[in-house]
Parts: C-alpha cells; sequence; structure tokens
C-alpha cells in the first residue's frame, strides 16, 4: 500500500495584520453589485433606454509606496533620492528612472515643506467630486530639491493673483481630518510674499472666475 | 524590403451625444462596412484575415471584451481579433498595429474598428472616468479632469512662445466651421452654427487659458477602417488607394510633472525638453514617420493634416512638435491662419475632435478615414461642399494623442 504524503506549503511571506483601519465612506453608500435598475422607451416604441447601477468598493494596495501616504498622515512629504546619481522626486519613484543606473532601489528622503511654482491654471470646471470648490488653483509645483513638480491646490490668495516661480509652503489639513491621499496637504503662499499689482492678464482673469462663483452659489 | 501598407476605404457612423438615433455598436459597426462597400464594391468582409478593435474605457463600455459582442455581429467567426488600448492614442495604436500585420507579411486584410460611447454616463461623470487614466494616486484628486492638465501644461507653453488667448482660439473657431461642411460631424449634427474668435473667447471658463469652445467634444460613435496590402489595394480600389508611408509611435510620462529633467529625454534631446510645455513624443513619433516617408521639410512636402485637437492650445503644440513651426515663429504661424483652408497646410478639414467629435476608440480611424478622403478625392462625395477639400492633395499626416501627451502617434499617408 503506498501512502501519499501532502507537506504542508512554506509560505513566501507572512501576511500583514491591518489592526489601524478607518473607513469614511458614506453610511448611505451601499455596495449592492451590479443591477439593473430602470429603464425608457422612447415616446415612438423604437428605443430603449437601460439603467445599470453599480457601486464597487476598491482597495487600493500602495505596497512599496505606502510610506509616502503614510506620511502624509503624519504631516510629511517623503521623497526618494536614487544613491547613485542623486536624483530625487516628489511623487516618488522607488526605482531609479536613469537607465544608467538600471533600476536601482531608491531611498526615502524627508522633504522640506516649501516648494515653488514651475506651472499653473484656474479651473472654473470639473470632475463631479469637485464642483462645489470651484474655482480652483492648481499648480505644478517643485517641493524641494525633487527633479519632478507634483500638482496640488494653491489656497489663500485670488486666482488672478498666481504667478509662475512664486514660493509655496506645504500646509497639511488638521491632523483629524487627514485621510492619507495628497489632498490633505495643499500649497500657500510663502510668508512674506506679496501679489504683483493688478495687469491686463489679471483683469482678464478676474472676469472668467467671477460667472464661476456665482454659478457655484446656485449649486446644492 | 518590407512590404508597402494601404488604406482602400473607411466610414464612420455620424457622431452623437445622446439619446438621438444610436444604432448600437455593433450595429454601427455593420454600417460603416457598408458604406465602405458601397464605396469599394469589390471588398468583401470574406477577405479579411485579421480584425483589430479600438475602444478605450470599459467604464464607458460597460462591457468587458465589447468587440467580441461586434466581430461575431459581423459574421466574422474564426478570424483572428484583438483589442488595442493605449488612451486618446487608441486609434492610432490600432493602426500602427494594423500596419504592422500588413507590414510584416502575416496579414494581408486587416479590419479596424473604433468605438466608444461617452454618452452612457452624465458629462461630468465621463470628464472623471476619462481623468482615471492621469494617476489616480497623485493627480484625480487634485486635478479631477484632463482639460485642468492642459490647461497648466498649456498657460506656461503660450508664455514661453508669445502665443496669446486670441491666436489659439482661432483653431477653436476653424475646426468648428470646418465641421459644418461634414453631416456627420457632432457639431454640425447638434449645435449646428458657425463661431468666431470672439465666440471662443467669450465661452465659459473651464480652466485658464482654456475656455468651453476650446474643448473637444464628448461623442458617442464608431468607425471603421481597411488596411492592407498593395496587392490587394489594386484589386478593390484600384484608382483610390492611399499608401502609408511613414508611422512613429512614442511614449512620455503618464504624469506631465514628471517630464521637466527625464533622463530620457535629456539624453535624446538636451537639457530642458520637453518641459511641461511641449509633446516630446509627437516630435519623436513625428520624426520616426518623416524618415520612414523621406520628409525633410515637414511645412512643404505634407499638405493637410488631420490631428489630435483635444483642445485648441494642444492642436497648437502639435503644429510646433510636428516641427511646422519653431519658438521664434509659432505665434506668427497661428496669426498667419497657415493651417486655415486657405493656408500653407490646412489642419482638420474634416472637424477634427472640436467639430467631428472625439469618441476615444474611435476618434483616431476617424482622423485616418477623413485623410484617406481628401487623398482619394472623395471629400466632395463625403462633405455637404469643396469648402473643407484641400485641392490636390498628395500628402498628409494623422496624429493621435494620449493622456498628458504620454502616448502619442504620426502616419503619413500619400496618394498611390
Amino acid at each position: 500500500m503506498s501512502v501519499t504524503i501532502i507537506r504542508k506549503k512554506k509560505k513566501f511571506s507572512d501576511q500583514p495584520n491591518f489592526s489601524v483601519k478607518k473607513m469614511y465612506r458614506p453610511s448611505d453608500v451601499k455596495e449592492t453589485g451590479l443591477a439593473f435598475i430602470g429603464h425608457e422607451i422612447s415616446d415612438d416604441g423604437k428605443v430603449m433606454n437601460q439603467f445599470l447601477h453599480y457601486d464597487q468598493l476598491y482597495t487600493i494596495r500602495h505596497g512599496w509606496n505606502s510610506k509616502f501616504f503614510k506620511g502624509l498622515l503624519e504631516g510629511k512629504i517623503w521623497g526618494t533620492r536614487c544613491p547613485k546619481c542623486g536624483d530625487i522626486w516628489v511623487p516618488i519613484r522607488t526605482h531609479c528612472w536613469n537607465l544608467d543606473c538600471d533600476l536601482e532601489i531608491t531611498e526615502w528622503i524627508e522633504m522640506p515643506l516649501t516648494a515653488k511654482v514651475h506651472t499653473w491654471t484656474i479651473a472654473g470646471w470639473s470632475g463631479r467630486s469637485s464642483l462645489k470648490r470651484l474655482p480652483i488653483i492648481l499648480v505644478y509645483a517643485v517641493i524641494g530639491d525633487s527633479k519632478v513638480a507634483i500638482a496640488n491646490e494653491l489656497h489663500g490668495i485670488d486666482p488672478w493673483d498666481v504667478e509662475f516661480q512664486m514660493p509655496l509652503k506645504v500646509v497639511f489639513k488638521p491632523k483629524e481630518e487627514r485621510v492619507g491621499a495628497v489632498t490633505d496637504f495643499h500649497f500657500e503662499p510663502a510668508e512674506g510674499w506679496t501679489p504683483s499689482p493688478m495687469n491686463p492678464e489679471k483683469e482678464r482673469i478676474k472676469k472668467l472666475v467671477e460667472p464661476v462663483y456665482e454659478w457655484v452659489k446656485t449649486m446644492k | 524590403m518590407t512590404r508597402r501598407v494601404c488604406i482602400v476605404g473607411g466610414a464612420t457612423t455620424p457622431f452623437d451625444y445622446g439619446p438621438t438615433g444610436f444604432e448600437s455598436i455593433e450595429g454601427g459597426a455593420a454600417e460603416c462596412i457598408r458604406e465602405v462597400q458601397r464605396d469599394i464594391p469589390n471588398f468583401s468582409l470574406i477577405d479579411v484575415d485579421l480584425m483589430i478593435y479600438s475602444h478605450f474605457s470599459v467604464h464607458f463600455g460597460h462591457q468587458l471584451c465589447s468587440e467580441w459582442i461586434i466581430h461575431d455581429h459581423l459574421g466574422l467567426v474564426g478570424v483572428p481579433h484583438y483589442r488595442v488600448e493605449n488612451g486618446g492614442n487608441t486609434g492610432g495604436s490600432a493602426l500602427y498595429a494594423a500596419a504592422l500585420a500588413v507590414k510584416s507579411g502575416q496579414h494581408d486584410v486587416v479590419g479596424v474598428i473604433g468605438w466608444e460611447t461617452m454618452d452612457s454616463v452624465s458629462q461630468s461623470q465621463g470628464s472623471e472616468f476619462i481623468a482615471l487614466a492621469s494617476d489616480i494616486r497623485y493627480e484625480l484628486l487634485v486635478g479631477g479632469i484632463y482639460p485642468i492638465y492642459y490647461a497648466a501644461m498649456a498657460n506656461k507653453w503660450m508664455k514661453d512662445n508669445n502665443v496669446n488667448e486670441e491666436d489659439v482660439a482661432s483653431i477653436g473657431a476653424k475646426n468648428r466651421n470646418h465641421a459644418m461642411d461634414n453631416p456627420k460631424a457632432q457639431w454640425y449634427r447638434n449645435e449646428h452654427k458657425y463661431i468666431t474668435v470672439d465666440d471662443v473667447m467669450n465661452s465659459r471658463l473651464i480652466s485658464y487659458p482654456i475656455k468651453k469652445y476650446d474643448c473637444c467634444l464628448m461623442s458617442r460613435g464608431v468607425a471603421f477602417l481597411l488596411v492592407c496590402s498593395e496587392e490587394y489595394a489594386k484589386k478593390v480600389n484600384p484608382d483610390h488607394y492611399c499608401t502609408l508611408d511613414g508611422l512613429g509611435l512614442s511614449s512620455c510620462t503618464i504624469r506631465a510633472g514628471d517630464r521637466l529633467n527625464f533622463p530620457g529625454w535629456t539624453k535624446r534631446y538636451g537639457e530642458g525638453y520637453p518641459e511641461m510645455t511641449e509633446f516630446g513624443a509627437c516630435r519623436a513619433s513625428a520624426e520616426m514617420a518623416y524618415k520612414m516617408a523621406d520628409i525633410k521639410n515637414p511645412l512643404k512636402e505634407i499638405d493637410f493634416g488631420e490631428i489630435h485637437d483635444a483642445f485648441s492650445t494642444s492642436e497648437a503644440q502639435i503644429y510646433k512638435a510636428l516641427g511646422l513651426a519653431d519658438t521664434e515663429n509659432i505665434a506668427q504661424f497661428l496669426r498667419d491662419e497657415q493651417t486655415h483652408m486657405h493656408g500653407e497646410i490646412p489642419m482638420n478639414p474634416g472637424g477634427g475632435l472640436m467639430g467631428y467629435g472625439h469618441p476615444v476608440g474611435a476618434t483616431g480611424i476617424m482622423s485616418s478615414i477623413e485623410c484617406f478622403y481628401q487623398l482619394a478625392g472623395m471629400i466632395p462625395k463625403k462633405h455637404l461642399s469643396k469648402k473643407t477639400e484641400v485641392p490636390n492633395a498628395n500628402c498628409g499626416i494623422v496624429n493621435s494623442h494620449a493622456g498628458t501627451g504620454t502616448s502619442i502617434s504620426n502616419f503619413i499617408m500619400r496618394r498611390h
């Protein structure tokens, strides 16, 4: 009689345990799966439309990038640096972008909370989840000695006063409001910065932005 | 010597948005093919030995593998098929794949079908879905929609190149007015009016310096293009086929802010390029296509183009990336209306994304079809008049563009 011995498979790595867990999801959002929830038929009887609803909870697994997002909860901006070529990035890269460095694994460094505007725009329209916050000043800014610019909102000034190269500070939301996303911080002008006088471009922007303020007031 | 790639026919459904006259994606695909069969009666689906499907987003399609629905609806069981997806450059990438298939000798007759049904969700939700192609961990929550990223890039580009709002607004007006001569164009079918630069300037702010009429349309539509070997082209459309003489495809960063100092670009083009302002992938892919088609002076040798005007600002940026103008003369190039019908190199006589529409997966295919119509002398038949016909066109460029310039293809098409 032959005996088959089944050995317990060795685990490749230990499963992490998640004892800190917070859900910000509104209580009225239900994960219902796929559902056909209605239909409409045209008056001439020729065409039918059907309404499909689904609501899906995704898990974004930050994995090796986790330190950056965890840092936001703590009011810190983490960057990474290549130990070979010295390039620094926020947003971070876990491997160097320089092909001569052969995907060198980068090291984490804490970035200063100062930045400079590289370019900017003033949004008068946005995605569904941002409409009520319009107008929004969006800047691409270089934090510290980063080789790349990161996008975020600029608060604390009138939209028409934003300037190229203006110095900024990184400002975090109060700790209890942070969720570990880039919206945990925004930029504000650095101490001592003052806007330049009004000019024709600023007047033009002001004229374009005024109806946006009015429109947002009418939103429910 | 590899084989020549030819284009013998193509057609789109009318591009539209909303509940009017929608025929279903598979019905639309069938109607596009029927139109091509009316144009070239010797073409039969029996001859097709590969189908490439060009579709951007399942979020709009609410159906995984919707190409499977189209494919068997067309009666094509057994014929190989696959889908290409590459953001806004999905159509261009599908054409690239089709061209490679023919060039390699593996396939002779390749059908390319592109489609998108962006009206399956609200406009603002649709904008947010498209923005899922930005890096959602860093950009979606703070920008939210593509026009904002493009506006930030364009704002600096315009300052660096002395280009003003009116200069780019003229592109928004041009392409919409071209669409008024094209019965399949969404602008013709819906808003249906000629507009001026002032109308663009007075349209509502989307993201400074971009206004509503600087933006393309969100659309529903299907398009079909027939790509083949020269042997087959001579068989079905001997008098009016075109050759795809140059192809180029290139890539750039997903986040626009990451291209300020990228080593791959620095090595190729030197420090400070493409910055956040230029489309490096457009320049690189154009250079590939020009080299292959032996084009030395694009402004003189190319007669017209159908290019990716997602925004009037990006059409202007593309002119520069294609080498039609440089920092010194781009503003004057725009003010001289060199890309209007009366200019040196008319751009988007078919209406472009701002006039014809932008159902993402179908868009690059639509641009290729319009380019083919010009070269094959079919504009009087397909448009409402000769106003949007480029006289004696021998060489056209097709451009397809994704992300914040993240993937870009260029094609040189010639009358044979």
